[in-house]
C-alpha cells in the first residue's frame, strides 16, 4: 500500500506558506559562497571599532560613559550585528514599493494567499539562510572576543536571556512590519526612492546601531527609550548585557510588543485603503 | 565623451537634487558620531575634533571624486567582462584602460564632492589654521594620488572577472575597506596599522591629504604616498593587459 501523495484538499491552508519558505531557502543556498563572503567581511567595520572606540576611552582614563564600560560598548556593538540580524530586512521596501508602483501586485491579489504572509515568508527564508551561515562565523567571533580580550563581563540570568530571545522575535516583527509600513506608501506616491534613504538612515540612528542609545544627550532618552525603533537594535543588546533591570523587562518587552501591533494595524488599514486607489497596468 | 554625459545627467535635473540630498544627510550623521564621541574626551589618538573632521571632509572629497569618475565604469567593466561585450570598447582608436575606466562620468558626485571642500575649510577656519598656495597644490596633487590609488585597487578587483567570471562579491570589499579610511591612523596598533599603509594602503589615501592641512605629516610619507601611486597604476596596466589575452567575445 502506497500512501497517496497530499492533494491540495487535504493540505493544511497554512502549507503554501510552507513552500514559500522552503523554495526560498534553496534559492537562496544557491549562492551560499556570496553568503559566507558576506558573512566574514560584515565583522571588519567592527574591527575600527574596537579600536576608534579604545582610543576615546584612553582620552578618559578609561572612565565608563553612562555607566558603559569600554568592554560593554564593544559588547553591545557585537550584540548589534545579532539584533540587526533579526530586525533588518534589506530590499523589503523597495520590492513592495516596487511591486505597487508597476502593477506587478496583480499575481499576488489573484493568488488565495495573503500578500504580506507571502513576504514575511519570503523575509524569513533569508533569515534562515543568513542565520545558518552566520552559525558558522558568529560564535567563531564571540569566542574570538572573550578569549582576547575578556570583553564578556556578564553572565545573563535565565530571565534576561528568554527576555533577550523575545526581544529578538520583536525585532523582527517592528522591523519588517515598518517596511511593510514604508513599502506601502507608494500607494500614494510616486517616487519614494529618496524618502526610502532618509528612513533607513533614521533607522539606522534610531535603533541605536550607529551609537548606543544610552549614551547619547540625557535629554533625548525619553524619547529614543519608547520608540519602536529603539526594539530594533537597542533593546535586545542591553536587555543581554543586563543593563536593564529584572523587573524592567517585562515593560520593556510589552511596549515593544504594543508596537508590533499597532504597526500591523497600520499596515492593514494602508493596505485597504491604498488597494482602492490600486491601479494596475497591463493584462 | 565628458560633454555627452553632462547632458545625459541634466535630463534628470530633480535626480541631481536627491543625490545632493542623500549625501548631505550621509555627512550630517557622521557628524553626529564625530561630536558624540568627542563630546566623552578631548582627544581621540592625538586629534581633536576639528582635526577629525578635516579628515572627513577630506575622505568625502576622495570618495566621491573617485565615484564620480571611475565607480560606474567599474561596475560597468565588470559585466562587461563577464557578458563578452567589450568589443565596442576594443576596436576604437583610443588606450582600452582609459576608455573603460573613464567613459561615463557622475556630475552629481562632482557636486557632492565640493560640499566636503566646504566642510575643510569651515574646519580649518575653527583650527585657526591658514592655507598657503603650496598647500593647496600639494593637497590637491595628493587627493588625485589618492583618487588614483582607490581606482587602482577597484579596477584590480573589477578586472579579476577575466579569471573567476563573477566578482560582484569582491566589489562590497571596497566599501568594507574604506572603513579604515575614515579614522586616524593612530588608533590602530602596528602591524594592522602598516598593512593599512602597504597592502591595502587605506590610511595613505585619507591621511596623507588631511595630513598635509593641519600640519600633521612626516615629508617621507607624502613621497611614499605618491610612489605608492605610481606602482599601484602601473600594476593595473598590467593586469588589464593580461585580462585581456584572457577574454574571450560574446559577438559573433
Amino acid at each position: 500500500m502506497t500512501t497517496a501523495a497530499p492533494t491540495a484538499q487535504n493540505r493544511s491552508p497554512l502549507h503554501k506558506y510552507w513552500v514559500i519558505l522552503s523554495t526560498r531557502t534553496q534559492e537562496d543556498m544557491t549562492y551560499r559562497f556570496n553568503y559566507v563572503f558576506g558573512a566574514i567581511f560584515r565583522f571588519l567595520p567592527l574591527v575600527t571599532m574596537i579600536f576608534l572606540w579604545y582610543a576615546v576611552y584612553m582620552g578618559r582614563n578609561m572612565a565608563p560613559i553612562n555607566g558603559m564600560s569600554f568592554k560593554d560598548m564593544i559588547v553591545y556593538n557585537a550584540l548589534m550585528y545579532i539584533a540587526r540580524g533579526f530586525s533588518s530586512v534589506p530590499g523589503t521596501m523597495n520590492d513592495i514599493s516596487k511591486d505597487i508602483k508597476d502593477g506587478l501586485l496583480n499575481r499576488y491579489l489573484i493568488k488565495p494567499m495573503d500578500y504580506f504572509g507571502y513576504q514575511v515568508m519570503y523575509r524569513l527564508a533569508h533569515k534562515l539562510v543568513f542565520w545558518y551561515i552566520a552559525l558558522l562565523t558568529f560564535p567563531f567571533v564571540f569566542w574570538f572576543m572573550s578569549a582576547s580580550g575578556h570583553y564578556f563581563t556578564h553572565w545573563p540570568t535565565l530571565w534576561e536571556a528568554l527576555a533577550f530571545l523575545a526581544s529578538l522575535v520583536i525585532a523582527f516583527c517592528v522591523g519588517i512590519q515598518f517596511c511593510f509600513m514604508i513599502g506601502n506608501l507608494a500607494f500614494w506616491f510616486l517616487e519614494i526612492s529618496t524618502f526610502l534613504f532618509v528612513v533607513m538612515m533614521l533607522e539606522f540612528f534610531l535603533s541605536g546601531q550607529l551609537i548606543p542609545l544610552n549614551i547619547l544627550p540625557q535629554w533625548m532618552h525619553q524619547f529614543l527609550f519608547l520608540s519602536p525603533f529603539s526594539y530594533e537594535g537597542y533593546w535586545p543588546c542591553v536587555i543581554l548585557m543586563g543593563k536593564v533591570p529584572q523587573d524592567q523587562l517585562l515593560p520593556v518587552l510589552g511596549r515593544g510588543v504594543l508596537w508590533v501591533g499597532v504597526f500591523y494595524a497600520a499596515v492593514r488599514v494602508m493596505w485597504r485603503m491604498g488597494l482602492k486607489r490600486y491601479s494596475a497596468v497591463g493584462g | 565623451m565628458m560633454k555627452n554625459c553632462l547632458v545625459r545627467e541634466m535630463q534628470f535635473k530633480a535626480n541631481f537634487v536627491v543625490r545632493l540630498f542623500t549625501e548631505t544627510m550621509w555627512l550630517v550623521m557622521q557628524f553626529i558620531y564625530i561630536s558624540v564621541m568627542y563630546g566623552q574626551t578631548g582627544q581621540i589618538a592625538g586629534w581633536n575634533m576639528w582635526e577629525m573632521v578635516v579628515l572627513a571632509g577630506t575622505n568625502h572629497v576622495i570618495a566621491q571624486l573617485f565615484e564620480a569618475l571611475f565607480y560606474d565604469n567599474c561596475m560597468r567593466l565588470i559585466d562587461q567582462i563577464r557578458q563578452g561585450d567589450l568589443d565596442f570598447n576594443l576596436i576604437k582608436p583610443i588606450n582600452t584602460q582609459f576608455l573603460v575606466s573613464l567613459r561615463y562620468t557622475d556630475y552629481a558626485s562632482i557636486v557632492n564632492s565640493s560640499i566636503g571642500i566646504g566642510i575643510i575649510l569651515f574646519a580649518l577656519g575653527k583650527l585657526g589654521l591658514g592655507i598657503t598656495l603650496g598647500g593647496v597644490v600639494l593637497f590637491a596633487a595628493l587627493v588625485a594620488n589618492s583618487i588614483l590609488i582607490y581606482y587602482s585597487i577597484l579596477f584590480i578587483l573589477s578586472v579579476w572577472t577575466f579569471w573567476i567570471g563573477r566578482s560582484n562579491n569582491l566589489m562590497e570589499l571596497y566599501w568594507q575597506f574604506g572603513q579604515f579610511s575614515r579614522y586616524p591612523g593612530e588608533i590602530y596598533p602596528w602591524l594592522l596599522r602598516r598593512l593599512l599603509q602597504t597592502l591595502i594602503p587605506m590610511l595613505i589615501v585619507s591621511n596623507v591629504p588631511a595630513g598635509v592641512l593641519i600640519h600633521k605629516l612626516q615629508t617621507g610619507l607624502i613621497f611614499y604616498g605618491f610612489t605608492l601611486g605610481v606602482v599601484f597604476l602601473a600594476l593595473t596596466a598590467w593586469i588589464w593587459q593580461r585580462g585581456l589575452q584572457r577574454y574571450r567575445s560574446a559577438s559573433s
